[in-house]
């Protein structure tokens, strides 16, 4: 038996060549991104269905909870002054956590794909460097490169591009870990129980076989782990991360 | 189709998640955020007209009260008025009446004094005009004779007269 852990399919590849960017293809990643999308303004649209001022359902009051929770994480992580900055934390939140979770459901991550956390770490690297050439201009940006000896200017810049490298591969492995660990486990699962029913002699033994009864439970706990903590705990970190070095960035 | 391969980068995946974040957010925005904040912000107006609202029925309700106070301490202030004034009169009256029964009194007494000086001196002179009688019958019988009354009236008089200063 043979495991074997793949990149997402391609479904469908325009043949055009574009310079540069190679020929735009339809991936599982970008499908499944869609549909997390999709999940999202759904459920979006319905907490916000009917919304009174008084005397309020669950449903509005979860709502309101979730846009109170946005702000206080970003608020809190950043000041009064990022407050525009909390509708993109709680899309970067909600796309990470969904993105993560719909592995749950049979689906590809499309967190288990490099380019996702690539976009999204490129985009708050953009964030970054805009706030600190916004506060100290962009002579003092570059001039904090020299800092605070001019020899050690190719290890800021290294230390300046770890930052979006750092976060989505710490993204990225973690997600992955779990797709790798769960392929691992359902195929030395399958392996185990064909052993195991290999035993019963005859017709009955070959057909049960093939049929990975010990693939029922276990993963299920180790999901627990792989899906459900890791996915919520690296959506928190990455969100984290990203308020913690644009307010950083905007102080100077 | 085949798959890409674990770990790389493809432009334009690259790309369009970069555009699905931002799509993403401005749907977030739209669905989520903004009726939301409008909401909240409606029930927050509502909450301060309501506390406005409290606020001046308060302010209403104190105004109402020392306007209350005032009068109930007018009122007190005329009840204490009338009840002095009616006390004063009260005992004006009471000194009027005992005045005047303490005049009629004297009047009733003089007027009896003299009732009774009255009396007496017509007690006094009938008693006179009895004596008077009584001396000239006796007279009469001693000299046996008749004696005009009216020629010796004025000698009994005299007489009683003396007596009576003797006495």
């Amino acid at each position: 038996m043979e495991v074997n852990i793949v990149g997402p399919k391609i479904y469908y590849e325009i043949p055009i060549d574009i310079p540069l960017l190679g020929r735009p293809q339809i991936s599982e990643t970008l499908v499944v991104s869609w549909i997390v999308m999709l999940i999202i303004t759904l459920l979006c649209i319905f907490l916000t269905r009917n919304l009174k001022v008084s005397n309020i359902t669950k449903r509005q009051a979860f709502a309101e909870m979730l846009v109170e929770t946005a702000d206080k994480f970003v608020i809190g992580n950043m000041g009064e002054k990022f407050s525009y900055m909390i509708p993109f934390v709680a899309a970067l939140f909600a796309t990470s956590v969904l993105s993560n979770l719909i592995s749950l459901i049979g689906l590809r991550s499309p967190t288990a794909d490099i380019n996702t956390e690539a976009a999204w770490a490129i985009v708050v690297f953009i964030m970054i460097t805009a706030q600190k050439i916004k506060s100290s201009g962009f002579g003092g940006y570059l001039k904090g490169f020299t800092q605070p000896i001019p020899v050690m200017t190719p290890f800021n810049v290294l230390s300046e591009l770890a930052t979006p490298i750092s976060m989505a591969c710490r993204h990225f492995g973690n997600i992955l870990s779990g797709v790798v660990i769960n392929a691992l486990i359902y195929g030395s699962l399958a392996l185990a129980s064909s052993a195991l029913l290999g035993l019963i002699p005859g017709a009955v033994g070959a057909f049960l076989s093939h049929v990975p009864i010990l693939a029922v439970g276990l993963p299920a706990v180790l999901s627990v782990y792989f899906d459900w903590f890791s996915g919520c705990m690296q959506a928190f970190i990455f969100c984290m991360l990203t308020t913690m070095y644009i307010a950083n960035a905007a102080e100077g | 189709m085949g798959n890409q391969d674990l770990v790389t980068i493809i432009p334009w995946t690259f790309i369009a998640q970069i555009c699905n974040l931002f799509i993403q957010m401005l749907l977030i925005k739209k669905f989520l955020f903004n009726p939301i904040r409008e909401i909240l912000a409606k029930r927050k107006a509502a909450a301060d007209a309501e506390i406005m609202d409290a606020t001046r029925a308060k302010e209403e309700a104190e105004a109402i009260k020392a306007e209350y106070e005032a009068n109930i301490q007018n009122a007190h202030d005329k009840a204490n008025e009338i009840l002095t004034s009616a006390q004063k009169m009260a005992q004006q009256q009471s000194e009027q009446i005992i005045k005047d029964a303490s005049d009629e009194a004297v009047a009733l007494k003089a007027k009896a004094e003299a009732d009774i000086a009255l009396e007496k001196r017509k007690a006094v002179n009938e008693i006179k005009d009895e004596i008077g009688s009584i001396a000239m019958e006796i007279a009469g019988k001693v000299i046996e004779r008749e004696i005009c009354e009216e020629d010796h009236t004025k000698l009994i008089d005299e007489f009683i007269e003396n007596v009576g200063e003797q006495a």
